[in-house]
């Protein structure tokens, strides 16, 4: 009770923290009328004030406004990429562990051949590949994350497999399709749906660490990694540039994987 | 009963569990310190060393082949050039060569050499040494990519006597003085230049300099080591003192940040190109010293396509140069250290015309009215002007050195407030770049380059020039600048070059942002710190370590 107690008030900070972020990103045109791109002649690296929160930075560009604005599109950025994970990972997954035989021992090798890659040294061979850009990038750490997913899913799936109800639904005619849709994926459903929160983190940390090294394309386009860049370079005169945009990654990341943890833990489960 | 031996025994096997762990780990601790200890070589008999960091790492160190400004730091004493420029007044003083003389038709130089040098491998230097060196330059095995081309209409070497060698000239050439003061021609052993390979010799370099290059461990180190034997330098070379530096080693701080905190913690004594921002900050530190070097030859600039729409305008090259607060973008991105430049060539260089100062003052009314008068309209009201429903969108490509990316990002904002969209696109290196500039891609290009004499204009500004990325073809212009090369006498070669600066930015072909200018950081310990006439090179046999 205590344990369910702890895990519904984690979850719900976690949810509210992430929902505020989220809202603040979308809210960020009513929140700050400064153009985030807009640099102000004469209002370089200049200190939080009331007029600037989180000051500014070289270029004179409002870090308040920025960060909101950046929100978007990292946060863009990464759903994208959960998304390029997602979908192939789930049915490379879902086909090796039903089927498997020699389906599941190909698949296998493909994505441990995959993994054996460190999935940001492959996102970034993807990226010199694809080219420079937000899209590009998604579709680089997105496919990087591809192997993990499968393998995770795989695993569940297995495990799935064994429960007398769908050894029932099996004997009782039913076909693979409607066995993996109606019976093996409800039940893996919470295992995915908070390893796919440990992605969405991974996928906002590996886009931002691209977007840091400077492969996302528009160079004033407001983001986190981006403005972690800029920040650098002014870290010891300036450390608010870096500060904000850090703070934001971090809380999100955190609040992410506090909800992602709770979701496989819900009360009622065992 | 059996309680006691158990509780007994317990604690006892933990312990020597815990104390088998304990052990592992230090062993592992110990190893880890191990293997990061980096083991510095021996030190002794270094008598006064300094550590020196350069900011990048070239493709090569070969001066005859390499064409890098970062290889002359280290090189630039470890050979001597037949001619020097005096860093101070600029002029040309006796380096190897004691005399020159230029035929009176201009198509051949006759230089009469020092004859008490030697080679750091013992080997005696004479004509026959110069010509070798001629001789690898031309050889287009080697395939050099600076000094061949710095030795411009050259066709060959006589050697008149052991001490005495003549070049022949196609046509007249006066930028010869100033490509023989360079470290690209430097005058390396012929020995050494015989046993080496092409490729090995860059790791093997002998020359007559102040110094030695003892070792050269490629991406990691270069150490060179005061030559005892050195009494041939130019006037400006101090003489040797207990306080002289024997040994100098480079080390590599390619990413900037880390430089002022190397320089900070005492991993270097000496380092260039500081960040603006990390200058101002080392400045109130009694322990260093902070130095602005300004860089002979183009500023840093951009392009203007005028092969492509809608930079072939002329009213909207116009309009650009008017719409840029330069001020601005030096005072944010450079703090104010790097003077803003106005044409094709910074102050500090020879023949420069300050009658281009008087051009393109920051109007942004002004620009507006120019493109206004074109019949540029905001008519779909998206904050960007158009024509006949075409939004006036520009390009610009540049590669990442030298804060380009904050410089184009103001031009970008600057210029979006008058209703100009500039896409920006960085590219990761030379290269790309340049493949971007021969597909002609781009309305605004982003490329600089450095050196003394004002012919550096050649390869940007006339129609054949092999850089000519603006696109001009003006007669007139290719004409003052080929008559520039010919004419030997000053105020000859002043007249022309003041011309075509003014002819170039009348025509807005260029976008001059700021004067480079290298923000050195030295230890307040060493004294002398000067750089050549080519602003990039330190002059180590000047440097003294005070204690």
């Amino acid at each position: 009770m205590i344990a369910a107690r702890t895990t519904n008030h984690r979850r719900r900070v976690a949810a509210g923290l992430l929902g505020l972020i989220v809202l603040l990103s979308i809210l960020a045109p009513l929140l700050t009328g400064t153009d985030p791109r807009d640099a102000t002649t004469g209002a370089e690296l200049v200190s939080p004030s009331w007029q600037h929160l989180f000051g500014t930075d070289l270029l004179g560009r409002d870090v308040y406004s920025r960060t909101l604005y950046g929100g978007r599109r990292t946060l863009g950025v990464a759903l994208l990429t959960v998304g390029v994970t997602l979908l192939p990972g789930l049915i490379t997954g879902l086909a090796a562990g039903y089927f498997g035989g020699w389906i599941d021992r190909a698949l296998m090798i493909l994505m441990d051949a995959l993994l054996a890659f460190p999935a940001l040294l492959l996102a970034l061979a993807l990226v010199a590949l694809l080219g420079s850009g937000a899209i590009q990038i998604a579709l680089a750490v997105g496919i990087a994350g591809i192997p993990a997913y499968a393998r995770v899913t795989r695993a569940a799936v297995l495990e799935a497999r064994t429960r007398m109800f769908i050894e029932a639904a099996r004997a009782a005619g039913a076909g693979p399709a409607g066995i993996l849709w109606r019976h093996v994926l409800p039940t893996i459903a919470p295992p995915l749906l908070a390893f796919a929160g440990v992605m969405l983190s991974w996928a906002i940390l590996n886009s931002a660490a691209l977007m840091f090294l400077g492969y996302g394309g528009d160079l004033s386009a407001p983001d986190w990694g981006v403005m972690l860049a800029d920040g650098r370079a002014a870290f010891r005169t300036a450390p608010w540039v870096a500060t904000a945009p850090g703070a934001a990654l971090s809380l999100t990341v955190l609040a992410i994987n506090l909800l992602a943890g709770s979701l496989d833990s819900r009360p009622g489960r065992e | 009963m059996s309680f006691e031996p158990i509780r007994k025994r317990a604690p006892a096997r933990l312990g020597v569990l815990g104390v088998l762990m304990l052990v592992c780990c230090l062993g592992m601790a110990v190893v880890g310190l191990l293997a990061l200890h980096d083991d510095a070589e021996s030190d002794e008999d270094a008598g006064n060393k300094i550590v020196y960091g350069l900011t990048l790492n070239p493709s090569g160190f070969d001066p005859h082949i390499h064409l890098s400004n970062e290889l002359g730091i280290p090189f630039y004493s470890v050979y001597d050039t037949l001619i020097y420029r005096h860093p101070q007044t600029m002029g040309f003083v006796p380096g190897l060569a004691e005399t020159w003389t230029m035929a009176d038709d201009g198509l051949a130089w006759t230089f009469s050499l020092r004859r008490d040098v030697t080679f750091h491998d013992g080997t005696r230097f004479d004509a026959a040494a110069v010509g070798a060196n001629l001789n690898r330059i031309m050889d287009p095995e080697i395939g050099s990519q600076k000094a061949r081309f710095l030795l411009g209409p050259y066709t060959g070497y006589e050697i008149v006597d052991e001490y005495t060698i003549r070049l022949s000239l196609s046509e007249p050439y006066a930028p010869l003085l100033d490509a023989l003061s360079q470290v690209y021609l430097g005058i390396a052993s012929p020995t050494a230049l015989r046993e080496q390979t092409k490729n090995s010799y860059q790791w093997h370099q002998v020359g007559t300099g102040p110094y030695k290059l003892v070792e050269f461990v490629p991406g990691d180190r270069i150490v060179l080591r005061r030559n005892e034997d050195y009494a041939w330098g130019p006037v400006f070379y101090a003489p040797a003192s207990d306080q002289s530096v024997d040994t100098v080693e480079f080390r590599f701080y390619t990413d900037p940040p880390t430089r002022s905190l190397a320089l900070e913690g005492g991993d270097v004594q000496m380092i260039g190109e500081l960040l603006p921002t990390d200058a101002e900050l080392l400045a109130g530190n009694t322990a260093l010293r902070i130095l602005r070097t300004p860089i002979a030859g183009t500023p840093q600039q951009f392009f203007i396509n005028t092969r492509r729409a809608p930079t072939d305008e002329f009213m909207i090259r116009q309009a650009l140069l008017y719409a840029t607060n330069r001020t601005a973008i030096s005072d944010a991105v450079f703090q104010g250290q790097s003077p803003v430049a106005y044409g094709p060539l910074v102050s500090v260089t020879p023949f420069y015309s300050p009658e281009v100062e008087r051009l393109y003052p920051y109007d942004t009314g002004y620009a507006r009215s120019l493109l206004e008068g074109l019949g540029y309209a905001d008519t779909d009201a998206d904050g960007i002007l158009d024509l006949d429903g075409e939004p006036l969108a520009l390009t610009m490509v540049f590669a990442s050195w030298n804060q380009m990316a904050d410089v184009a990002q103001l031009i970008q904002s600057q210029w979006r407030d008058l209703g100009i969209d500039l896409e920006l696109i960085q590219v990761p290196d030379y290269p790309t770049l340049l493949e971007y500039a021969n597909a002609g891609e781009y309305n605004l290009i982003g490329m600089y380059d450095f050196g003394v004499d004002a012919s550096i204009l050649d390869q940007f500004y006339r129609s054949d020039g092999a850089r000519n990325w603006s696109g001009i073809s003006d007669p007139e212009l290719d004409g003052w600048l080929a008559e520039g090369i010919r004419q030997n006498a000053d105020d000859a070669r002043a007249q022309l070059y003041a011309a075509a600066q003014l002819r170039i930015m009348e025509q807005a072909v260029v976008l001059p942002i700021r004067e480079y200018i290298n923000l050195n950081g030295t230890s307040a310990r060493l004294d002398g710190v000067i750089f050549s006439a080519q602003g990039w090179w330190p002059l180590l046999r000047n440097l003294q370590l005070t204690s």
